[in-house]
């Protein structure tokens, strides 16, 4: 019973900071497709007095990424119905150039401000048209669901850290005698902390694989039986084979932090 | 080891903080003698006994053993020697976890010989303690004289140049007492191994010749 208790009270915090580390992969692919989604759905609109390029325009902002010309006919057709060709044509000639411009990344909407500022101090540039308001908006909520649980999953991990730290103390202790007693005997570290890292390392690859269960689980079962529309588009999303090697390295350097202090501090307070 | 001396003192000076145990000591010890040292209790006889095997640093003066100087010697080499020395303690130190037959051969398991090599060792030395149906046991099933036997077999196990034991008897009754007396003037008189107690009393029978040290006053002293 003391056996089975002494490896939960080290599974279920290390569980829990393998849980958030992977509800933070999840959450960062998940946004990520959003975020590609807010990028590809906003853009400025331009009026210039020359034609420009891609390259003149990231001359201007590295972070432009795409532009692209609105053709004028059409434009020009609309203006000049039930006027003459002639005419027509010369408000053709008469009109700007139009462009759209997509940006590389998810701006926040003092970069695009900036970006728009730069952009009209350009001599050919005549005016500059943002969308500001509905994309602050959405920006401003994204950026505090983000920050909320980034900061959740942080101090989740703190206070599971902790308690990784405190099952090391009773570790220290049921070790510490036999730790000191084969130091007397001249052994080297690896060897006198052998049992502690053999320990320490089978904990924690079951907490990486009940932790990957768990959300195989939510990716194959869980999120199909569910009925719940978003789970079911983000259910590529949920987990990934590659994050299994994520959770094992993090784990497995946990431990080896972990039994290193408790080995030092055996060594310091035996002498 | 020059002329075979396997301890060397001189000017030594062993403090806890800044109180001094001992000072300005100078004894030295040859290969193959069996030394006791005694001494009140809170003397400093354990102190140099620790820094016989690095437990503690000489704060001044010269300390060295096995030809190594105990005041400079780093991890790697301290850890080097004490896998040549024997050492027994008054509470025993035994891995409780462990069976009697792998505790006895922790400094074998510490130098890497083979499981084979271990197996023959522990049921050699555990016939020498005369524990031999006590293999597969576990220390805490034992007596403290029968654990102490396995403390000197581990002792033992090695054959140390420098075996050293801090009040092997202290708690044991006279029978448990003589039985290791007698293993560790076996251990010096036919093995030929240095051995170093430290003891509040001095056995009334001891069968081979031995030197005396007398700690008084922070200073160690030879009794004629």
């Amino acid at each position: 019973m003391k056996f089975i208790k002494d490896h939960l009270t080290f599974i279920f915090p290390m569980m829990a900071i393998l849980l958030g580390i992977e509800f933070f992969l999840v959450f960062d692919r998940t946004t990520s497709s959003y975020e590609e989604g807010l990028r590809e759905g906003y853009s400025m609109f331009i009026v210039a007095d020359k034609e420009l390029n891609l390259a003149e325009f990231q001359k201007l902002n590295p972070h432009i990424s795409k532009s692209t010309p609105v053709t004028k006919d059409e434009l020009a057709q609309e203006i000049s119905q039930g006027i003459s060709k002639s005419s027509s044509e010369k408000i053709l000639q008469a009109l700007p150039y139009f462009y759209n411009i997509k940006f590389d990344t998810y701006l926040h909407t003092s970069v695009l401000d900036s970006i728009k500022t730069s952009l009209e101090t350009d001599e050919r540039i005549k005016k500059v048209e943002t969308f500001g308001n509905s994309y602050s908006a959405s920006y401003t909520l994204f950026s505090f669901i983000k920050f909320a649980l980034k900061a959740f999953v942080i101090f989740m991990s703190l206070v599971s850290l902790f308690l990784v730290v405190k099952q090391m103390e009773v570790w220290n202790y049921a070790h510490r005698e036999r730790m000191q007693v084969m130091e007397i005997f001249g052994a080297p570290l690896m060897l006198r902390s052998g049992v502690l890292f053999k320990v320490a390392t089978i904990d924690a690859v079951i907490s990486t694989i009940l932790t990957t269960t768990i959300f195989v689980m939510l990716k194959h079962k869980w999120a199909e039986e569910s009925h719940l529309e978003i789970l079911k588009q983000m259910q590529d999303l949920l987990f990934r084979p590659f994050d299994f090697f994520i959770l094992l390295m993090t784990s497995l350097m946990i431990v080896i932090v972990s039994v290193y202090i408790v080995v030092f501090s055996t060594r310091e307070s035996s002498q | 080891m020059a002329n075979n001396i396997v301890i060397n003192a001189s000017h030594l000076t062993l403090s806890y903080g800044d109180t001094e145990i001992i000072k300005d000591a100078a004894f030295s010890v040859k290969q193959g003698e069996f030394v006791f040292i005694t001494g009140p209790s809170g003397s400093g006889k354990s102190t140099l006994l620790k820094s016989l095997y690095g437990q503690i640093k000489p704060t001044a003066g010269k300390l060295v053993v096995g030809g190594l100087d105990m005041r400079t010697i780093n991890s790697n080499k301290l850890q080097e020697l004490r896998t040549h020395l024997g050492i027994v303690f008054q509470d025993y130190k035994l891995i409780n976890e462990w069976t009697v037959a792998k505790n006895v051969v922790l400094p074998l398991i510490i130098a890497g010989y083979s499981m084979d090599v271990q197996e023959t060792q522990a049921k050699r030395l555990l016939k020498h303690v005369k524990l031999s149906d006590k293999y597969g046991a576990y220390p805490l099933e034992l007596s403290g004289g029968e654990q102490q036997r396995v403390g000197v077999a581990r002792a033992m196990s090695k054959n140390p140049f420098l075996m050293l034991a801090d009040e092997p008897t202290g708690n044991l009754d006279e029978y448990s007492s003589n039985v290791i007396w007698d293993l560790m003037e076996n251990a010096c008189g036919q093995l030929k191994t240095t051995v170093l107690v430290v003891t509040h009393r001095i056995p009334s029978v001891f069968s081979i010749p031995y030197r005396h040290f007398i700690i008084e006053n922070k200073g160690v002293y030879e009794v004629h």
